[in-house]
């Protein structure tokens, strides 16, 4: 690939970003209901694997690296699955005293 | 026939045979394999917040949806725009060092630094709004309406996500200004592109980082 032609690569990466984020804040106006979270989530999560993949290289990264880096994702799954099961499920009890 | 040689095992695993055989091209994915794990643990750090921040919203979501309208969305998204344009001159920045353009990256990197200054810039005038709007819980809290309690921990969980983010940009934008100025005064020259990555990915991740804040803390429900 040439040198130009990757600089224009990022540079369209950028423009697909900022697309996203009018989307993002123009749905935020729409009365969409629980729907607003979900697309707001949705495109936040394209946003950052744009960002992931082009910009962090991800795409051209070795199996290794990728296994790598996806760890911080299993174990934050982890920890919000973990908080809420313990939180989400007990009746909170005032202290007898 | 096959060649079961421990040779064959290892192109398996690594990427490509390239990386096997050239020791700096090993060394470049130690590199960038430490940062990602590196990142990894702060992907939990911020984790804790996130974490944190949906139980609270399970509990309290009329106090979020109230909270989420008293921040500043136009401010908000004009820093969002400025950080996605900061990751993208970073990006460039590492494109250029790769080619061995030393000069060409550290003004990248320089851009990148501004931007960086620009999005606290802005962060700092909403603090100062926020304070004005009596949005500061524990020193100057006084929200209209009802849903207090709700809105307070917003607030808390606002001021605690935005503020441990913009340490991390405040770290990055030191980083990013010292190895601009080593590039200039040639101290990190040509064929050595593994320090500029990583710092790339250390800046994109707090970018990955206000992507997920966003729409968190700005967008709840703005209808």
């Amino acid at each position: 690939m040439s040198e130009r032609s990757a600089a224009r690569r990022l540079m369209g990466v950028w423009a697909l970003l900022m697309l996203l984020l009018a989307l993002t804040v123009g749905s935020a106006f729409l009365p969409l209901g629980v729907g607003n979270t979900l697309l707001s989530l949705l495109i936040a999560a394209a946003k950052a694997s744009l960002v992931v993949a082009f910009y962090m290289h991800l795409r051209t990264g070795s199996a290794p690296l990728r296994l790598i880096a996806s760890t911080g994702l299993l174990w934050l799954l982890l920890l919000i699955m973990l908080t809420l099961a313990d939180t989400l499920t007990r009746p909170s009890v005032s202290a007898p005293w | 026939m096959k060649d079961p040689t421990p040779t064959t095992r290892i192109r398996n695993v690594a990427t490509s045979e390239s990386e096997v055989r050239d020791p700096l091209r090993r060394q470049e994915h130690a590199a960038a394999l430490g940062m990602w794990l590196f990142l990894a643990t702060e992907t939990l750090f911020v984790g804790a917040l996130f974490a944190a921040y949906l139980l609270v919203r399970i509990t309290h979501p009329q106090g979020f949806i109230l909270g989420s309208r008293e921040t500043d969305i136009v401010l908000g998204t004009l820093n969002t725009a400025v950080l996605l344009t900061s990751s993208l001159t970073m990006a460039l920045a590492v494109d250029r060092q790769r080619v061995d353009m030393t000069r060409a990256a550290s003004r990248w990197l320089m851009i990148t630094a501004v931007l960086g200054l620009i999005f606290l810039g802005i962060k700092g005038l909403e603090y100062t709004l926020d304070w004005r709007h009596g949005l500061v819980p524990g020193l100057h809290f006084e929200p209209v309406g009802g849903q207090a309690r709700g809105m307070e921990l917003f607030f808390f969980l606002y001021f605690m996500m935005t503020g441990v983010h913009a340490l991390h940009l405040f770290l990055g934008i030191g980083l990013v200004g010292a190895f601009a100025a080593m590039l200039q005064r040639g101290r990190l020259g040509a064929g050595n592109p593994a320090p500029i990555e990583n710092l790339g990915l250390y800046w994109h991740f707090v970018d990955v980082v206000w992507i997920f804040l966003f729409p968190l803390l700005y967008l709840v429900h703005r209808t």
